[in-house]
């Protein structure tokens, strides 16, 4: 690469977190096709917040399921960071799991068993982080979230918002490039989702961190900076946050 | 492409989460589950217990001709202890009985571990989704079966040997002593633990390659 292309080449490393080109994903139901995704274009900016919107269906999950390194392509490149997945190995997948992305669920998912330090300290175990730095990190973490006097509590003595606090803290273990969020208020009260959506924010503002939801909730499009609607295994459309006339409880597309 | 370049490197790293902590991870494991892994432990240390209590007092009895004293083996002959003519059929039939103990204890053993697995699918398909690769599963699972085959075992031969003694105590008195050889206790010892811990962790193979081979996305979607 001469000066000129590598200079082109960071530009772009450093804009552009998530990229898909002209995705495709076919399961086969018997010997019938069904295109889950039927070509996907977009790409997502750097410390973008992006609310992905779409019927129950659509191929919501299975973009969603790709960004995050869980799914590969059958047709198409998906760029994270770029560095195209498809091209991975299963090792060099966990990897881009455990380093680049942040996982937070609908249901917490953390391992009851185990308490919020140990939940938030998982992942760093898996990128070999020596112990005492884990302990720290995640204890500062756990902090961060606004459970620091419950670091020793484990998942089943806390309420839900709490939960998805301590699953905020444990996607941020390893400073992923993105998080992802499958519709992480989905079951918790108003006044508590909202809470979650506020931290959601505030990380993405003061980390710098790209975060990218599927979400059913008005209030998490609203402080999001595009929307994507996918429908039918496409992108039907992105819409600036501007663009939208949200009010309480219902939406008005232009 | 330099990124990708160092990526590879990184990705040795994960891999070589090492034994140590994965033991360390299997063990808490285990700690955590207590009540379940005492059940499983449970029933390798009975099966086990079964097997070496079997072959030390079929061991003891073989010993009656050479060294046991005329009037133990003619009181014996009189209570229905001990039927010199029939010893071969006796011992036919507590193979049989060893091979069915040690078989049900290897389908409990399975069965065990397939609920172990199938309770935790989300919790390795959360794990998965945080960086954990395949092998890592896979180990995780076989330390935590060994461990508990392990205890199980070394505890069962130590019982069924006990045992042994003390009911052949009741049945030749004194005597028992003369009859027992010790490099023969030794080796039964060490041949029970042996078995239960090759069908602990041959019944924990399938489970555990089960759990390392599922899809995160399966794993996270299975409604428990």
């Amino acid at each position: 690469m001469n000066n000129n292309q590598n200079t082109k080449y960071d530009e772009l490393l450093s804009a552009y977190v998530v990229r898909a080109i002209n995705v495709k994903k076919i399961y086969m139901m018997g010997s019938h096709p069904v295109y889950a995704l039927n070509g996907v274009n977009f790409s997502v900016k750097r410390g973008e917040y992006i609310s992905i919107m779409g019927p129950s269906g659509s191929g919501k999950s299975t973009l969603f399921n790709m960004i995050g390194g869980l799914d590969k392509p059958n047709e198409g490149r998906i760029y994270i960071d770029e560095v195209d997945i498809a091209a991975l190995n299963p090792i060099e997948l966990a990897w881009l799991r455990c380093h680049k992305v942040g996982y937070i669920f609908q249901t917490y998912n953390l391992i009851t068993v185990a308490t919020a330090l140990d939940n938030v300290m998982l992942p760093m175990t898996f990128a070999g982080i020596q112990q005492s730095d884990a302990q720290d990190k995640a204890a500062e973490l756990l902090k961060r979230v606004g459970l620091g006097e419950r670091i020793l509590h484990k998942p089943l003595e806390m309420s839900g918002g709490q939960q998805q606090r301590v699953a905020i803290a444990r996607a941020l273990a390893n400073d992923p490039s993105i998080v992802l969020a499958d519709e992480p208020t989905a079951n918790l009260d108003k006044k508590t989702g909202l809470q979650i959506i506020e931290l959601l924010k505030e990380i993405n503002l003061t980390q710098k961190v790209t975060i990218i939801t599927a979400t059913h909730d008005y209030k998490m499009l609203d402080i999001s900076d595009r929307i994507a609607w996918v429908r039918d295994g496409k992108i039907e459309k992105f819409q600036k946050r501007y663009e939208l006339d949200i009010k309480e409880g219902k939406l008005n597309v232009k | 492409m330099i990124n990708i370049n160092n990526n590879q490197n990184l990705a040795s790293e994960v891999e070589s989460l090492s034994f140590s902590k994965t033991a360390k991870i299997a063990l808490k494991g285990i700690k955590i589950r207590l009540w379940r892994s005492l059940i499983l432990i449970a029933c390798i240390n009975l099966a086990i217990a079964f097997l070496s209590y079997i072959l030390t007092s079929n061991s003891l009895q073989r010993n009656l001709e050479t060294h046991a004293s005329k009037e133990l083996i003619e009181k014996l002959i009189r209570t229905g202890n001990y039927d010199p003519d029939n010893i071969q059929n006796q011992n036919i039939q507590t193979y049989w009985l060893l091979t069915l103990a040690v078989l049900i204890s290897f389908v409990g053993i399975v069965n065990a571990m397939l609920m172990s697995v199938s309770e935790r699918f989300r919790e390795i398909g959360t794990m998965k989704c945080l960086g954990a690769l395949d092998s890592f599963v896979l180990k995780l699972f076989l330390i935590e079966s060994a461990f508990i085959g392990t205890v199980g075992s070394i505890s069962g031969g130590l019982i069924g040997i006990i045992l042994a003694f003390i009911e052949g105590s009741f049945t030749y008195g004194k005597e028992v002593f003369n009859l027992s050889n010790n490099s023969v206790i030794i080796s039964v010892f060490i041949l029970s633990s042996v078995i239960g811990i090759t069908i602990t962790i041959l019944g924990a193979l399938y489970p555990a390659y089960q759990a390392s081979k599922m899809k995160p996305v399966v794993a996270l979607r299975a409604e428990l």
